[in-house]
């Protein structure tokens, strides 16, 4: 492979009903892409954690929008084989709310709480995460990547 | 997400089965919480369940929370491998008590109930 493939660009209500859907669609875009199945799973989980986020806090309970969920397989600099490509998985929001790179920090494990696992997870499962400037004055980029031969 | 509670002698059993997301989670929580407050120690099945996200983990955490705070024995049975994979990556799988036999923790119950009489 020697050049960036789109396997994926799904927009969609950002709401939690959708998310069954989402990780479908998403399931079957990386079915090709030569991960284990271990990968598959945890980028699944983490795409939808992240899309968690967006809904309960960039949208939150008072603003109502879209999610575009794109996803990319890049070669790696030696493009021989599939695992040494990446995912890259970008999702774009047009909420209100405008997210600070603070807002994607883990919160400390020793604590057993119930929430706030959702970026430890994110961080955990990709290589790198980064919030992107968006387009307008509204609205969030969140791309994460992920080495395709790493678990 | 299906759940299915079943009384059994000593102990309730909770099965949960597909996937445990945020749409499904306010449910189990709910479920959880509200089998906990008859007082009764609660296991729950997880062998088949396919998918659950931190707010699946969340609720599973209060109902430990709960338990803990109660006194009264919690589990988890026969934990998939998918869920496992996410308690492993919360390292949460330290913290919960996990089962591969329904009898393991009707034994643990048991030890329980003889030692607060």
């Amino acid at each position: 492979m020697t050049a960036t493939q789109r396997l994926l660009a799904y927009q969609f209500p950002a709401c939690a009903e959708q998310m069954g859907s989402v990780r479908l669609k998403l399931r079957e875009a990386l079915k090709h892409c030569g991960g284990s199945e271990a990968v598959l799973n945890n980028v699944v989980l983490a795409v939808g954690e992240a899309c968690m986020n967006i809904i309960q806090h960039a949208y939150g309970p008072n603003d109502k929008g879209d999610i575009v969920l794109e996803v990319d397989l890049v070669p790696g600099d030696e493009p021989t084989t599939s695992n040494q490509c990446h995912l890259v998985f970008r999702l774009t929001d047009f909420a209100k709310h405008k997210s600070c790179a603070g807002e994607m920090r883990s919160r400390p494990l020793d604590e057993i709480r119930p929430g706030g696992l959702g970026c430890h997870i994110i961080n955990q499962v990709m290589d790198e995460v980064v919030l992107l400037d968006s387009p307008g004055s509204s609205g969030n980029v969140l791309q994460m990547r992920k080495h395709l031969g790493r678990n | 997400m299906e759940l299915t509670l079943k009384s059994e002698t000593g102990f309730d059993l909770l099965a949960l089965s597909g996937e445990v997301d945020m749409h499904f989670s306010p449910k189990l929580r709910e479920k959880i919480l509200g089998t906990l407050k008859d007082g009764k120690p609660l296991l729950i099945d997880m062998a088949q369940v396919s998918y659950i996200d931190s707010s699946g983990i969340a609720s599973l955490v209060e109902g430990f929370q709960t338990a803990k705070s109660s006194k009264l024995p919690y589990g988890l049975l026969n934990i998939s491998t998918t869920a496992l994979q996410v308690l492993t990556l919360t390292r949460l799988d330290k913290i919960f008590n996990l089962y591969s036999s329904a009898e393991q923790f009707k034994a643990q119950v048991t030890t329980h109930a003889g030692a607060i009489q």
